[in-house]
């Protein structure tokens, strides 16, 4: 008896241990669709530009990590498979540069998804293709919070696109103008006032003076804008002295700069892109004799702003979101660390920059939200898009999670952005950047570096 | 929000239009050279001038060379630039329709932004290194650098020199004749291929010394070019077509006007203005200031 019911036994076992191997040898999974083929990504990138060469190196090094790690499980296919880059290159990124690659890559190329877009302007028209093929738009550039809210505009302005139309499947994983507005004001009056104060012995009913000098286009318009809408709305002790333009052509910029040095501020708030922000402060200081504190806005993250600032750029402001040249023993994020020195190993020790870093996250996003939607159907994609909650990554978080608004602020991420106060390190011959506000930021007890401190020269303006 | 106009600013946006002015001259000259001879307009112009930013900037950071000296290197390797364009482009359709030197000239700034983007798209708004970067001469309120008051010596010593070139040499005074008639020229004797040549060669060399200044001054990259061809047309028509000297003075007040504009009213009016006193100036004098009558 004892013997049938072991041998019994020993049945069951033996007959549960070749099920366990066959469901291990997937053996009852369904074999791969025949469907199955790779996720074609468009990115978006102006290789012409220094942005979007930097966009295009991060995409490849997010991309590489992927597929070397297995690929993207896409369910409906019973398989994982590689996600395959596409440049949809739209060379200089200018407004009449983007809508041509963009189509051509949904209609000839038959990508699956896009990410990546510098310029508002260039994104504007690049997004309208995608847009009218309902193809979802992971926009990791153009700080006009427009690209995500053209739904919200009226229904006669001609910039207006509403959900039917498609626009529900644009993406914004960018900081917008509002974002690092609100930073700079704030920084301005935490930490800039109150030293101008003890060291020039100013009244403290006395404003801080401050001169916006901006380019004369969608952007620089709408930081000028939404600063002194943050100044009146934060009721900040800070007066708007002068509000001065320049064209998107200009090279040089000293009438802009004497006009702005006639208005006496104690600060310069530059709304520019790299290369005019870094020679309004280069002209302001060398040429025009503009001794005050430079605010540079965070698209300046990037190596060449400070190799076209050297010494000039010594104690100026740069206003940030990811610190890819931090100053310090452990770097503040792992993974900004990681991602910093995976790419300078990929590609011949070159720092990344900002937009590179919003493209590398936004691939991962994608990522997560294919594989939960457990298809490559649009329309699925964008929902599972909508719906992505995942931990933060490179980008620093409001609640340390990614997600995107519903509402008012469609699409959008809560990022937050910091200051950075630029010194010259003779030894190193180089311009390098520490933190100086605020103290403390999501997940990051301790993030300040040092104190603001004014620059050796400094002149502040009318007392 | 327009600031306060005071005369100081003003003088110092004054002083800064003459030394911008100074780079258009040299550009606006050299264009106005190869049209006033050759009867070509060259819409790849400007970016002559991008090359020559490019080439200064190579000599002075990998050779070591001084900034201004690297102005000369420029010129030679220009006119060079300019030997071979004009002798396998636009000599071949020299005779037939106008419109094939345009598209000729056209095809070459596609040509030359295409391969600089090759070669230089690391170096993307770079500037040539200048020794005196940050350093003033001041008269009391008023401030003016010393790179830029170099630019406008070297303009002037540029300037003699073309002078002395057309008036004083065998090749100058041939280069007048084609410039007055070309087919009474060539019945004189004077070899049109070679006047030609040296012309394209000169005005490209012009353009190769207004990019190596432009680049001790301001960042540049591959995309440069077209703005300031722009710019150099303008001045041209306003100064007079074949006129050099009507190219200076035209280059001045170009230079004047544009800064003076963004000062007073601000830099949305940079461009406009400048045109509009280009408009004005044609609708008064349809010949320009100093237009002259040729062929």
């Amino acid at each position: 008896m004892n013997k049938r019911i072991l041998a019994a036994v020993a049945i069951v076992i033996i007959i549960a241990a070749v099920f366990v191997a066959m469901w291990q040898l997937n053996v009852f999974s369904p074999a791969p669709s025949a469907e199955a083929r790779n996720i074609k990504i468009g990115i978006v990138a102006g290789m012409q530009t220094v942005e979007g060469q930097d966009i295009w190196r991060a995409a490849q090094l997010a991309i590489d990590e992927i597929n070397a790690a297995g690929g993207v499980r896409v369910d409906e296919w019973h398989t994982n498979v590689n996600f395959e880059l596409v440049l949809v290159d739209t060379v200089d990124d200018a407004a009449g540069s983007t809508a041509s690659p963009v189509t051509r890559a949904i209609t000839e190329q038959g990508v699956d998804i896009l990410i990546g877009g510098a310029t508002t302007g260039g994104t504007l028209n690049g997004q309208i293709p995608a847009i009218n093929n309902r193809v979802p738009f992971i926009i990791t550039g153009a700080s006009l919070n427009l690209v995500t809210r053209r739904g919200s505009l009226p229904s006669d302005n001609p910039l207006y696109i509403g959900d039917a139309e498609g626009m529900s499947y644009m993406f914004h994983y960018c900081t917008t103008i509002s974002d690092y507005s609100t930073t700079v004001a704030h920084f301005l009056a935490d930490s800039v006032k109150p030293t101008l104060d003890s060291t020039y012995s100013f009244d403290s009913a006395r404003k801080l003076r401050l001169a916006i000098l901006y380019r004369d286009d969608g952007y620089g318009r709408g930081v000028r804008d939404v600063t002194s809408s943050i100044i009146a709305s934060d009721s900040l002790p800070i007066e708007v002295v002068a509000n001065v333009s320049y064209g998107t052509t200009a090279t040089t910029y000293q009438s802009q700069l004497i006009s702005v040095k006639e208005s006496k501020p104690d600060a310069v708030y530059v709304a520019g892109f790299t290369a005019d922000t870094a020679e309004i402060i280069r002209e302001g200081i060398n040429d025009v004799g503009l001794k005050s504190l430079y605010i540079a806005v965070e698209i300046c993250e990037d190596p060449q702003f400070y190799s076209l600032l050297r010494e000039t750029g010594s104690f100026q402001i740069l206003e940030s979101k990811i610190a890819t040249q931090w100053q310090g023993d452990t770097w503040y994020l792992e993974k900004v660390g990681k991602y910093v020195e995976n790419y300078k190993a990929k590609f011949d020790g070159k720092i990344p920059g900002m937009l590179g870093a919003d493209t590398y996250d936004a691939i991962y996003i994608a990522k997560n939200a294919i594989e939960r939607a457990g298809t490559v159907n649009k329309e699925a994609v964008k929902n599972a898009l909508e719906t992505t909650d995942m931990p933060q990554s490179l980008l620093i978080m409001e609640n340390e999670r990614i997600t995107f608004s519903t509402g008012t602020n469609y699409h959008e991420i809560s990022p937050k952005t910091f200051i950075e106060q630029l010194i010259w390190i003779p030894d190193a011959g180089a311009l390098k950047p520490y933190v100086v506000y605020p103290d403390s930021m999501p997940g990051i007890s301790s993030f300040k570096q040092f104190d603001f401190a004014l620059p050796t020269d400094y002149q502040p303006g009318s007392p | 929000m327009i600031t306060s106009i005071t005369p100081a600013g003003l003088a110092e946006t004054l002083l800064w239009g003459v030394a911008n002015g100074c780079i258009y001259i040299l550009l606006a000259t050299g264009l106005n050279l190869i049209f006033g001879v050759m009867k070509l307009v060259n819409f790849a112009h400007g970016q002559l001038l991008m090359v020559g930013a490019f080439v200064a900037y190579e000599i002075t950071t990998f050779a070591g060379l001084n900034p201004y000296a690297s102005i000369l290197v420029s010129m030679g390797s220009l006119a060079l630039i300019g030997i071979v364009i004009e002798k396998f482009a636009f000599r071949k359709v020299r005779g037939t329709e106008k419109l094939n030197e345009i598209f000729i000239s056209l095809g070459l700034i596609y040509v030359f932004q295409n391969i600089a983007t090759l070669l230089w798209v690391e170096n993307y708004n770079i500037r040539i290194p200048s020794p005196l970067e940050g350093l003033n001469l001041s008269f009391g309120a008023v401030a003016i650098g010393y790179d830029r008051i170099l630019a406008m010596v070297s303009v002037v010593v540029i300037l003699i020199g073309l002078l002395l070139l057309t008036k004083k040499t065998k090749i100058g005074l041939a280069m007048r004749a084609t410039s007055q008639k070309s087919d009474a020229a060539m019945l004189m004797g004077i070899n049109i291929n070679r006047v030609y040549l040296y012309t394209f060669a000169v005005g490209a060399a012009l353009a190769g010394a207004a990019g190596a200044l432009y680049g001790i001054l301001f960042p540049f990259n591959p995309a440069i070019g077209a703005l300031p061809t722009i710019k150099a047309f303008a001045i041209i028509i306003l100064g007079g077509l074949g006129s050099i000297p009507g190219a200076v003075i035209g280059g001045l007040l170009y230079g004047i006007a544009e800064n003076t504009a963004v000062y007073m009213l601000g830099g949305i009016w940079q461009d406009a203005i400048a045109f509009a006193l280009l408009i004005a100036v044609l609708v008064i004098r349809p010949t320009g200031l100093f237009g002259e009558k040729g062929e």
